[in-house]
């Protein structure tokens, strides 16, 4: 285990796992749950359905003018890169790996919209390395938090809303959604 | 003081967004002789047909990995001087004693930039012009 992995918090049955920026976390038990919160940070969530294992990462890309195109996607091909290994290490199979992609939201008031050059890099490493994209929920101007279970490959996203007055639990456990209406990540 | 259009280089990693970003840095120094694969064992065979002078390899892939594409290149008198450069993703020592136990000339930790991806070469091969 290196320091980038997050660590387990126990609570009863269920373990819960906090992954932060720059961290990733991987595992094939089913009472894990991770879970992250993102603004502009962006998360894969990614499982082998054959094995049960999967973890999650999350990412910033670096940003300002000291961060060339290059630095960027090699940072971030860093980030992608370390979770796909630690999932190969505890049994998955690279070519049945299915992701969901989060966050990369706008929730800056300046003119850089990092979030979406962070959803923009994530959907096209997936797409270029032609791992199995299942969907997700990126972009646009709230933050979330995104709880994952990689064994049952279950994920359930929270849009959360700046105002606590008005704010509305918008949790979907996306498993108990009726099939063709459904945000069905795995 | 070699020429980078002079040495070929294989490049071995199952990430394409990784083969080529290595591609991109290493004709930024020069290379032109550029060959990839996305494992150990398919790199093997296309050397076993073609060598090159430069092998620029990651160590987690499927088939065959870094440590066993070192230890068949090795092994094999044809390309035993091949100059092996290994692409970790953590600062591994254990790894890093084993790789240097078969015989690595030199490795680079992920993310790296182009000057390090140089400068990791010039080590093995000298000066580049």
């Amino acid at each position: 285990m290196t320091s980038y992995v997050a660590q387990e918090q126990k609570s009863q049955d269920m373990q819960r796992v906090h992954v932060v920026q720059g961290q990733y976390h991987v595992t094939g038990d089913p009472n894990v749950m991770l879970t992250t919160l993102l603004g502009s940070c962006v998360s894969a969530c990614m499982r082998d359905p054959i094995t049960r294992v999967g973890g999650m990462n999350h990412f910033l890309l670096p940003d300002g003018n000291n961060a060339s195109d290059d630095d960027k996607l090699r940072y971030g091909v860093h980030a992608m890169e370390l979770l796909v290994n630690a999932i190969l290490q505890i049994g998955g199979q690279r070519d049945r790996l299915e992701v969901s992609l989060f966050g990369g939201a706008n929730v800056t008031t300046n003119f850089t919209n990092l979030g979406g050059a962070n959803a923009d890099f994530a959907e096209n490493f997936v797409r270029r390395e032609g791992l199995a994209f299942k969907g997700g929920s990126l972009r646009g101007e709230k933050p979330r938090r995104v709880q994952f279970w990689p064994a049952l490959g279950r994920v359930r996203q929270q849009l959360l809303i700046d105002d606590p007055q008005t704010q509305v639990d918008l949790r979907i456990d996306i498993t108990k959604l009726p099939q063709g209406n459904a945000v069905e990540f795995f | 003081m070699p020429a980078a259009r002079s040495i070929s280089v294989m490049i071995v990693d199952d990430q394409m967004t990784m083969r080529s970003l290595v591609r991109s840095g290493l004709q930024q120094v020069g290379f032109t002789d550029i060959r990839e694969a996305p494992d150990g064992k398919d790199a093997l065979d296309t050397l076993m047909t073609r060598p090159a002078q430069l092998v620029i390899s990651d160590f987690n892939m499927p088939n065959l990995d870094g440590i066993g594409l070192l230890k068949s290149i090795r092994s094999t008198p044809a390309m035993s001087k091949t100059a092996f450069i290994m692409l970790t993703g953590r600062a591994d020592g254990q790894l890093l004693r084993t790789a240097k136990e078969f015989g690595v000339n030199n490795y680079v930790m992920k993310p790296f930039t182009v000057a390090t991806l140089k400068e990791r070469i010039e080590a093995v091969f000298g000066k580049l012009s």
